[in-house]
């Protein structure tokens, strides 16, 4: 209409009637934002900055118009709206970013998650009708055959290839023998394609009946479909690893070993397997088909009904590919960036840290006594947490160990028992809660994400003394002179930091270094005559991964990183826990991590009663971070967070700064 | 003249040899008063960044609360602008940690962070020129999270400020009225606004927005950009 009227020509009463008339039709849609301007008026624009700091600190976003609207009206009660949002899950974001930007926990590429116990890799031969196809297998798994025995299932003989690890096929693929195909393999419909893998013959698959998957659930392409490109409706397994029976026996040979320069027989890439010291003396006994052994020591263990211990990669490399994962997640799993297919070990390394955010959440929402960060012995845990915990944890253990008598994990820091029978490997979007993981679990202190993210006992250490006590360690002397002496806490040079520091890594003796595992009294005991230092000076090789020669004597070795407190490698990670909450350094620690991020800028002695005062009220709520945080919202440190600001008017004293004699006297 | 060099010799010769001549300190006058100022005691604190979490979140309700992913894939379009190119390339220069690496959050705008800011302000305001104003079938209202009003062309500088004020709320959370400043912040946009109406016209460029629709998504770039809206 206005565009009409201008093209008529410049008639100046017509463009203005046009423009009135274009206000006016355009006049109450304008309403909301009319009133909420008009309503403006009596917040001032630093009650309105407080009103977009307490929504950023709190609600994690900017306010949006509605929320400013409702800041504006008369009965606008901040204190009832700052207690309402100190509850939900971006309040808790909020808390727990404070602790990720300390810990970071989140594990790097260097850690791998490939048990072989649990790793299906796959190879692709030719199958009967000339058409390829895959075949799952694991590395390492025991078969009856000695063409394949600790190989994949099909002999070069059957498949016209060489299969070497890690790298692509090697021969001319010749169609396999379909008698030999369905002796040897067997089809499976697996937990990847089917959400009702267990039933007897599931009918659910992923896109095809099975339409409700959770939203982090998304198997690579190449697991949903066949070389061909047609969609996988079941997957083909050798026949060792589609078992499903819990318990299975020691499988033993009885081969001796060849002549020196004998090849491989039968076209095999590796010698034949032969029986170790152990399989020997137990021949014939039973063991659990969960032990890391079972794939390497008994040929009647499999990866469960729907290969539900074991996890798929596409390929037979060292860390195949399995499912899509967001490539961050900067805003947490309910927000993930957009996914791209990812390794095996970086699908559990990914539940790993979303474990510990799911810790640190339900403390914080939940407003638990925040000491539970370093104590609880319960967790929560989703599908793949519960697969983890259930199997490739515990596949994971042991070779070194069973030189010890563990053959597999006898204490370990999650109790495969109490990890919910009912979370399958798919759901990653049901969390359930684990009320005591084990006798030794200790809050974030022995959750896999901690363990491997510092690896060592000291990098472990470390980083509880940084992030719960605020201290570092700071060398109080640059000179490190030539030394042969082991023990660190009086070695010149290193004694400043490592006096303290290694008894406090002496807590972690008893936990594996770049592992989670558990090593029990009964196996590891702090002094083990086993590991006593002979004439030489060296104790057993077998001791070395868990005996320091260096703390040894001739009567018996002694238990790496225990030599700095026999007390405290006896504790645990729980006594280091029960040190650490029980210093004051833990309160005032977690108060001024609080008080820095909300303020925005590092504290200083200035900010000492501040500190103080809100550490009486931390402790005094029992530890919660609720009455912290809303005690320091109200606080005029907060209020005043941001008065470097040009166009704020600063605060004068209400008395001249300099005395008058100062500014008059001398010269009169 | 031999007695006059002798003279001069001896003289030489004293002060040479002679005691240092000292120069005894003396306090300085003091300088007298020309005015008096109260010292301003009060504690000062330095504006904080806000964190990129913060940001990202906003920035996806801006877009009317997608998730990240479909963010992307509205800010990258089809229309082969080149707006924006993944999350990925963003999120180390907005300040995000990278916990899996060890990089710290970044506590301190850099250029890389500022030039970020802008990328993203004007991918957000150009599609939100495209949803909020230039849609068909029209955009509810209140489905628009930037522009929430009707354009109207010619824009006067009474009908600019209401509009403007929306946009001042949405990212500076405030209105405008209250800007501080010589000048009020509106006439300052609308100069803006009504520059680049004028230059659009004057151009015979094709153009995908028409005058006024470019003029209000500079002003958005102007306030998605603003230092009052990544400072707090």
């Amino acid at each position: 209409m206005q565009r009409a009227l201008s093209s008529r020509g410049p008639l100046v009463l017509a463009s203005l009637l046009a423009v009135l008339l274009a206000l006016f039709a355009s006049g109450p849609k304008f309403a909301p934002v009319a009133a909420a301007a008009g309503g403006a008026a009596p917040r001032t624009l630093e009650e309105y900055r407080q009103f977009r700091a307490l929504s950023i600190d709190i609600l994690g976003r900017f306010p949006t118009r509605a929320e400013i609207e409702d800041f504006e009206r008369p009965g606008f009660d901040r204190e009832a709206w700052v207690q309402k949002h100190l509850a939900g899950p971006a309040y808790a974001e909020r808390l727990t970013r404070i602790y990720m930007d300390v810990l970071r926990l989140e594990v790097g590429n260097a850690v791998n998650v490939t048990p072989a116990a649990t790793t299906l890799r796959r190879e692709q031969v030719q199958g009967p009708d000339g058409k390829p196809i895959y075949v799952y297998y694991r590395r390492g798994q025991r078969r009856a055959r000695e063409a394949t025995d600790g190989e994949f299932c099909l002999s070069k003989e059957e498949t016209g290839l060489e299969l070497p690890q890690n790298q692509p096929p090697r021969g001319t693929p010749i169609p396999v023998n379909k008698a030999v195909l369905d002796a040897e393999t067997t089809l499976v419909r697996p937990w990847w394609l089917y959400r009702d893998f267990l039933q007897v013959s599931p009918q659910l698959r992923y896109g095809a009946g099975w339409n409700d998957a959770d939203a982090a659930f998304v198997p690579g392409d190449r697991l949903l479909k066949e070389p061909d490109g047609a969609e996988t409706v079941e997957v083909r397994v050798c026949k060792e690893e589609a078992q499903t029976r819990d318990r299975g026996t020691l499988h033993t040979t009885g081969r001796v070993p060849p002549p020196p320069g004998t090849p491989p027989p039968h076209g095999r890439l590796k010698p034949l397997p032969l029986d170790d010291g152990y399989a020997k003396t137990h021949k014939g006994e039973a063991l659990s088909c969960r032990d890391a052994m079972a794939v390497t020591s008994s040929i009647d263990c499999g990866c469960g009904i729907g290969l539900q211990y074991c996890t798929p990669g596409d390929g037979n490399g060292d860390q195949p590919n399995a499912f899509a994962l967001p490539s961050r997640t900067p805003l947490g799993d309910s927000a993930p960036l957009p996914r791209t297919v990812q390794s095996i070990s970086a699908w559990y390394k990914h539940w790993w840290s979303e474990e510990v955010l799911h810790f640190f959440g339900r403390i914080f929402e939940e407003d638990r006594d925040f000491r539970e960060v370093l104590t609880a012995r319960g967790t929560e845990v989703n599908g793949p947490l519960a697969q983890f915990y259930r199997a490739t944890s515990t596949a994971r253990c042991c070779s070194r160990e069973r030189a010890f008598g563990m053959n597999d994990e006898i204490e370990p820091l999650f109790d495969t028992k109490v990890v919910p029978p009912q979370l399958f490997p798919n759901e990653t979007g049901t969390w359930l809660a684990v009320p005591d993981r084990s006798a030794h679990a200790s809050g974030l202190l022995t959750m896999p994400v901690f363990l491997e993210k510092f690896a060592s006992r000291r990098a472990r250490a470390a980083a509880v003394y940084t992030a719960f006590q605020c201290k570092s360690f700071v060398s109080t002397s640059a000179e490190l002179k030539p030394s042969t002496e082991p023990n660190l806490m009086v070695r010149p040079g290193c004694a400043g930091c490592h006096a303290t520091l290694e008894p406090l890594a002496a807590y972690f003796s008893r936990i594996e270094e770049t592992s989670t595992v558990y090593l029990p009294e009964s196996k590891f005991p702090l002094k083990n005559p086993a590991c006593k230092l002979g004439k030489n000076g060296k104790a057993p090789g077998f001791c070395d991964a868990f005996y320091d020669p260096a703390f040894g004597d001739a009567s018996a070795g002694l238990l790496r990183g225990a030599y700095a407190s026999a007390e405290h490698a006896k504790e645990g990670p729980q006594g280091l826990a029960d040190m650490v909450v029980r210093s004051p350094e833990f309160a005032s620690c977690a108060v001024s991590r609080v008080t820095a991020s909300f303020l925005g800028r590092p504290l200083s002695s200035d900010d000492d009663a501040l500190v103080q005062s809100l550490t009486g009220t931390f402790t005094k709520a029992g530890y919660r971070m609720r009455p912290l945080v809303l005690a320091l919202v109200r606080s005029d440190a907060y209020r005043k967070a941001n008065n470097l600001r040009s166009g704020t008017p600063r605060q004068l004293p209400t008395e001249p700064a300099v005395p008058d004699d100062a500014v008059h006297g001398g010269t009169k | 003249m031999r007695a006059l060099a002798a003279a001069a010799f001896v003289y030489t010769t004293l002060v040479a040899c002679g005691p240092p001549s000292v120069v005894h300190p003396e306090s300085a006058p003091a300088l007298s008063a020309a005015s008096r100022v109260a010292m301003d005691t009060a504690p000062k604190e330095d504006l904080r960044l806000v964190p990129p979490e913060v940001y990202m979140r906003s920035y996806l309700q801006w877009f009317g609360g997608l998730a990240p992913a479909d963010v992307q894939k509205r800010a990258k379009g089809a229309d082969g602008n080149q707006l924006f190119d993944t999350w990925d390339d963003y999120l180390s220069a907005l300040g995000f940690p990278d916990y899996r690496n060890d990089l710290p959050r970044a506590q301190q705008t850099n250029a890389i962070m500022v030039a970020t800011f802008e990328r993203l302000a004007i991918a957000l305001c150009d599609r939100a020129v495209d949803h909020d104003l230039k849609s068909l079938p029209v955009t509810p209202m209140a489905e628009r999270a930037v522009f929430a009003f009707e354009n109207q062309d010619p824009m006067t500088e009474a009908a600019f400020a209401p509009r403007f004020d929306v946009l001042h709320r949405t990212f500076l959370g405030y209105p405008a009225t209250l800007a501080p400043g010589p000048v009020s912040r509106s006439h300052v946009y609308y100069g803006l606004f009504s520059e680049v109406v004028t230059a659009r016209q004057k151009s015979k460029a094709k153009a995908r927005f028409t005058p006024t629709e470019a003029a209000w998504a500079a002003v958005c770039y102007g306030l998605a950009r603003h230092p009052e809206t990544h400072l707090y």
